[in-house]
């Protein structure tokens, strides 16, 4: 009896995947040095790519999704995770920003871009749909990015949110983190690199590499936007080389916050509304119990948006 | 942004979630398909009309497991296109990466993903308490794969070192020491998976006669890369003649395509390897392949978890050569240039779980025609047709306990992307 009051003690937590490359959990998987710690730490009750013990009916304290949402039953399936978690963490850049699967959002050329790919080819496994990322869908917490994540920033937001507490990533770009690991800029070497507007947390790894940056992390929360695009105007890099950039790991994210300085406002896909049944879970005689302590009151970086 | 062609064949990705649906009517086993749920990325339209080197970025990330054997595939193929050559120290570079990436995957798979199955647990962490060391020596054999690739590609998830024409930053001679003697070090772990799966023992309820494929390298070593092609009748393709191998087709169950030579499913991964190339084994992993091997290997693909474990032996000697082969050269070199804008390149290498194939036709500097074939998009009619097998065997017998492990444990052999892998049947009507 005492063994099943702890583990009703610990908080129960679910890792998901939808489209992308699984690469956000295969990172967690990658953390062998505490994979058992994780384990014992929090009750995990659904890891599909770790365990074959599945718990997915049941309420949950922290819900880690990564991926994008591109078919009918993924969106089925998320708006059930949401109705079960108290908080939703994004995890990666699929999950924050749509990934490099929403790379031509807006452009409105899906369905035949589909048609190529597939051909005619009636699916019966899904209804398959243009990617977007999962705060298009329901309401997320907390937004953890990363093409992949970082096992540090993941190991920080699990520790603070199995207590309970708020969750603050990085708001700085790459750029800050070059400054600190005192490499040589590539703007001034006239590369296309994207550290200025590319959110940090990865140790500037590409400029440590003597490459420039790609923006895999998506957009930075304190980024000097019309800076960085001078600075590449300067370089005589071309609008559109610029957008190609920012597109292809920022997706609509990205895009959106650019749209001014770039002049390519027509291209902006509307951010879509979330549909009401989903954006307010009401779980039947479970609604009541919801208090606002249990949700953490500081909002997330990304909410700055 | 004008296209005068876009031909895709190839599948967006599949590691992620799949399913098994078996169907029986009236007690009889009517239909089995492997159902592929992942959603669509189109990454391959997506590539259309951007920079080789963003869409060697973009097609690594395909699949976080696979990553740098998309990326050596992809490298190969863009360089073959823009006619660069790139210096020997590169190519060992490269060669180590791989090596990291068959450590890391397979250690993942044997000790994480399978063993569980023979030994009764639901992952390797209800398995820990009882097998603690062996758990752990599955993980530290995984962590040094993990690490060498963070060394070589500066990330064990879509690293972004290696580039098209060289790496962006080489490690330091003291650091390639340290990771040799690592190796070294940690071949008795290796082993020990071997050991474990050398002693169980398989099942035969799937097994049926398999078509093998996979790269031949030109020297007379085991290898990974190589531009022909080896199947198991005795003929050889080249690399860039891969479509007459793979001849992809669209089925409604699935979001990924699938693959039949000569009209027949054929098995790609470790087990092909050693099928059609296990006599160049040397070493440890040589002595444990003449050991373990036997004349069901030809049909029974859960020997694929044996191969595995038995490569990721070969990998940690290997790559102690690779490194002593990498020491002999002083200078970085620097990052090779493309010497024209526009061509096109096939190449084949051998990921985890099978061959790779990368194509792309460049134009203007722009890539213009992006074709991937991914190893699970062609051995999932192989898989699917060994599930129809065991599931017949299964309910003929009246032997239907357990049925959705059994047929789930043939697909995990496989080593379908492992997202897949871990909860796949559902039986319906029986």
């Amino acid at each position: 009896m005492i063994a099943s009051k702890t583990q009703a003690a610990k908080p129960k937590v679910g890792f998901y995947g939808f489209t992308g490359c699984a690469g956000d959990l295969l990172a967690i998987l990658h953390c062998e040095d505490e994979l058992l710690d994780i384990f014992n730490a929090v009750d995990v009750r659904s890891f599909l790519m770790a365990s074959s013990e599945v718990h997915d009916d049941e309420e949950l304290d922290v819900a880690f999704v990564e991926g994008s949402i591109t078919t009918d039953h993924q969106l089925e399936s998320l708006a059930d995770i949401r109705k079960r978690s108290k908080v939703l963490v994004a995890l990666g850049s699929c999950a924050c920003f749509g990934g490099p699967q929403t790379a031509r959002l807006g452009y409105g050329d899906w369905k035949e871009r589909f048609k190529k790919v597939y051909g005619n080819t009636k699916h019966t496994v899904a209804k398959p749909f243009e990617s977007r990322p999962l705060d298009e869908h329901v309401k997320v917490d907390y937004y953890i990015p990363g093409c992949p994540i970082d096992r540090y920033q993941f190991f920080f937001a699990l520790t603070r949110l199995a207590q309970g507490m708020s969750v603050e990533l990085t708001t700085f770009p790459v750029c800050a983190e070059c400054k600190w690991n005192e490499n040589e800029c590539l703007l001034l070497k006239a590369q296309l690199c994207l550290g200025p507007v590319t959110a940090g947390g990865c140790d500037s790894r590409c400029p440590s590499h003597n490459l420039p940056c790609i923006g895999c992390w998506g957009p930075a929360a304190e980024a000097n936007v019309a800076s960085e695009i001078d600075l590449l105007k300067e370089r005589n890099f071309s609008a559109e080389e610029i957008v190609s950039k920012l597109r292809l790991f920022g997706g609509a994210a990205m895009v959106r916050r650019f749209a001014d300085l770039l002049g390519i406002k027509a291209e902006v896909p509307a951010r879509r509304p979330r549909p009401k049944k989903v954006r307010e879970p009401v779980v039947a005689g479970k609604a009541k119990k919801k208090s606002p302590s249990k949700r953490p009151a500081a909002k997330s970086r990304a909410k700055k948006r | 942004m004008s296209l005068n062609r876009i031909k895709i064949e190839s599948l967006a990705r599949v590691e992620g979630h799949g399913g098994i649906t078996v169907d029986f009517k009236e007690g009889k086993l009517s239909n089995v398909t492997v159902d592929i749920h992942e959603g669509p990325r189109l990454l391959e339209t997506i590539a259309q009309g951007r920079t080789p080197s963003e869409v060697v970025s973009l097609t690594c990330r395909i699949c976080a497991i696979c990553t740098l054997s998309h990326r050596y595939a992809a490298l190969r193929a863009m360089e073959k296109a823009l006619e660069i050559e790139v210096p020997p120290k590169v190519r060992l570079m490269r060669d180590l990466m791989h090596c990291g990436e068959m450590i890391e995957s397979h250690a993942l798979h044997v000790f994480l993903l399978a063993l569980p199955d023979y030994l009764g647990y639901p992952s390797a962490v209800h398995m820990a308490p009882e097998y603690l060391e062996d758990v752990q020596a599955g993980l530290r054999v995984k962590r040094f794969g993990v690490r060498l690739m963070e060394l070589t590609a500066a990330r064990s998830i879509h690293g972004e070192n290696p580039v098209i024409g060289g790496f962006g930053r080489y490690p330091s001679k003291s650091e390639l020491l340290r990771f040799k003697y690592e190796a070294e070090s940690l071949i008795p772990d290796a082993e020990r998976g071997v050991e474990i799966l050398r002693n169980l023992r398989q099942p035969t309820y799937m097994e049926e006669g398999m078509t093998f494929m996979c790269t031949k390298p030109e020297h007379d070593r085991y290898g990974w890369v190589a531009d022909r092609i080896l199947v198991s009748n005795g003929q050889e393709f080249n690399a860039w003649d891969y479509r007459k191998l793979t001849n992809e087709r669209v089925v409604p169950h699935s979001m990924a395509k699938r693959s039949r030579f000569q009209d027949k499913p054929y098995f790609v991964g470790a087990l092909a390897r050693f099928n059609l190339l296990g006599e160049r084994l040397d070493g440890v992993a040589g002595e444990h392949f003449r050991r373990c091997y036997n004349l069901s290997w030809i049909r029974n693909p859960m020997y694929n978890n044996v191969a595995q474990a038995i490569e990721t032996v070969w990998a940690l000697e290997e790559a102690p050569r690779i490194i002593d082969k990498l020491l002999t050269h002083e200078e970085d070199p620097a990052i090779v240039a493309p010497s024209r804008d526009k061509g096109a390149g096939s190449a084949a290498v051998e990921a985890p779980r099978g061959t790779l194939y990368h194509h792309y036709e460049i134009a203007e500097g722009r890539v213009v025609h992006t074709d991937i074939i991914t190893p699970t998009a062609q051995f999932l009619d192989m898989m699917e047709s060994h599930i129809r097998v065991a599931a017949k065997n299964l309910t003929d017998e009246g032997d239907t306990d357990n049925i959705e492990l059994k047929l789930e444990m043939i697909a995990r052999a496989y080593d379908p992307c492992i997202s897949c892998a871990t909860h796949l049947v559902k039986v319906r009507g029986l």
